[in-house]
């Protein structure tokens, strides 16, 4: 029940996301997921980051940084600074940039226990 | 409905500005709440590619430019579909403005007293006065040009209808109605209407001329939801973790990483 309401609630926001900036950084069409921890949640205006620190090919970890929505349109929708905790597993399904750098747009997440939050 | 506010008669000739005139008593509507705007951040639907595109009606069609205003919004909506449009409002400094300010995401709240009315956008955020106290506006001397303009007002019945004159030109590109590139003159002159439809949205309907960059008057209609009860407005700081700074030269939008640098390439570059 809570992932359906995530799941409305997050359509609702990507739909407005883009009002600060142009996304023109990001790829238009494809998605990937990446697999690791969080490191942060900058629950910030005018958007939110989720840090994540995945492990590249070699084993290093990398910190990633995905873009989404404002906190205040968030927070009305009931994504809260609690939402990501530093150091839970998690699976993030982002839109990556277009040259590569480690950030992306937000899609969709989903926790260990299955919870999923936004477009999984 | 009403609200049990009444509007004094106000005795300002009596000590009060050359300008001001008495207004009689009248009640004023009830605009509580928190409002959302419908329709998406762009004024003109033919415009539309998704990216903060419109879904739903409220919007009219192309503005009526003249050939010098055209060619500049044809060259502003080439950069925004690169996605290198210098859009002010990315900058996080500058006051979104009017009308513009009648066109953001977040949400919005409608405050009647009895001698202004306050239009507060959570995005900005911005604030803009609209005067109904029965002054008319300043002499010419006093109106130099601002973001919101200056705006006096009055009450036809539940509908506040209120002109706005001296606003920001938008020469140089520092004054947009919106992320397409939109642009009016500093001889624009907006009448708006406003007021609950029989949906129950609030409506805004703003006839816009400018004689220096329309053949004609332009009609611009935009809706807000209310929203539930208890619905709460938060601040909204722009700078408060802006990590998309925009090149002022060539419009791209970087993205800052966690070591507080710029970690991507502008392709264009």
């Amino acid at each position: 029940m809570k992932t359906k309401l995530l799941l409305v609630l997050t359509l609702l926001v990507t739909a407005q996301a883009s009002a600060h900036h142009s996304n023109a950084m990001f790829e238009r069409e494809r998605t990937i997921e990446l697999v690791g921890q969080v490191e942060e949640f900058q629950f910030t205006n005018p958007h939110t980051w989720i840090q994540v620190n995945v492990a590249d090919e070699n084993g290093d970890l990398v910190e990633w940084s995905i873009e989404w929505g404002s906190p205040n349109q968030l927070g009305r929708q009931g994504i809260r600074p609690s939402t990501f905790p530093p150091g839970k597993d998690v699976v993030i399904k982002t839109r990556p940039m277009v040259d590569g750098s480690p950030g992306g747009l937000f899609v969709g997440a989903r926790f260990s226990d299955g919870e999923t939050i936004g477009r999984w | 409905m009403k609200t049990a506010i009444l509007h004094r008669t106000l005795l300002i000739l009596l000590g009060g500005s050359l300008f001001w005139q008495p207004v009689l008593a009248q009640d004023t509507p009830d605009w509580s709440g928190v409002w959302g705007m419908q329709g998406g951040t762009i004024f003109d639907q033919a415009t539309r590619t998704g990216e903060g595109g419109s879904t739903t009606p409220g919007v009219r069609e192309h503005p009526p430019y003249n050939e010098e205003f055209e060619a500049i919004y044809l060259a502003n909506l080439a950069l925004r579909d690169a996605g290198v449009f210098p859009d002010p409002n990315s900058y996080c400094g500058i006051p979104t403005g009017f009308p513009r300010l009648m066109n953001l995401p977040d949400v919005y709240e409608f405050a009647v007293t009895d001698k202004q009315v306050w239009i507060i956008s959570e995005n900005g955020p911005n604030i803009m006065r609209i005067y109904t106290d029965g002054r008319t506006q300043p002499p010419a001397d006093d109106l130099w040009p601002t973001h919101t303009g200056s705006s006096v007002g009055h009450w036809e019945g539940d509908t506040l209808v209120f002109e706005t004159l001296s606003l920001h030109s938008s020469e140089g590109g520092t004054t947009i109605i919106d992320r397409t590139g939109l642009q009016l003159s500093d001889a624009a002159r907006i009448v708006t209407r406003m007021g609950i439809n029989a949906d129950g949205q609030m409506q805004a309907q703003m006839t816009i001329e400018d004689a220096k960059a329309l053949t004609a008057p332009w009609v611009v209609t935009k809706q807000y939801r209310k929203l539930p009860e208890g619905t709460r407005v938060f601040d909204y700081a722009c700078n408060e973790n802006n990590r998309n700074p925009i090149d002022p030269n060539t419009g791209w939008t970087y993205t800052i990483g966690p070591d507080g640098q710029i970690m991507d390439i502008n392709p264009g570059q």
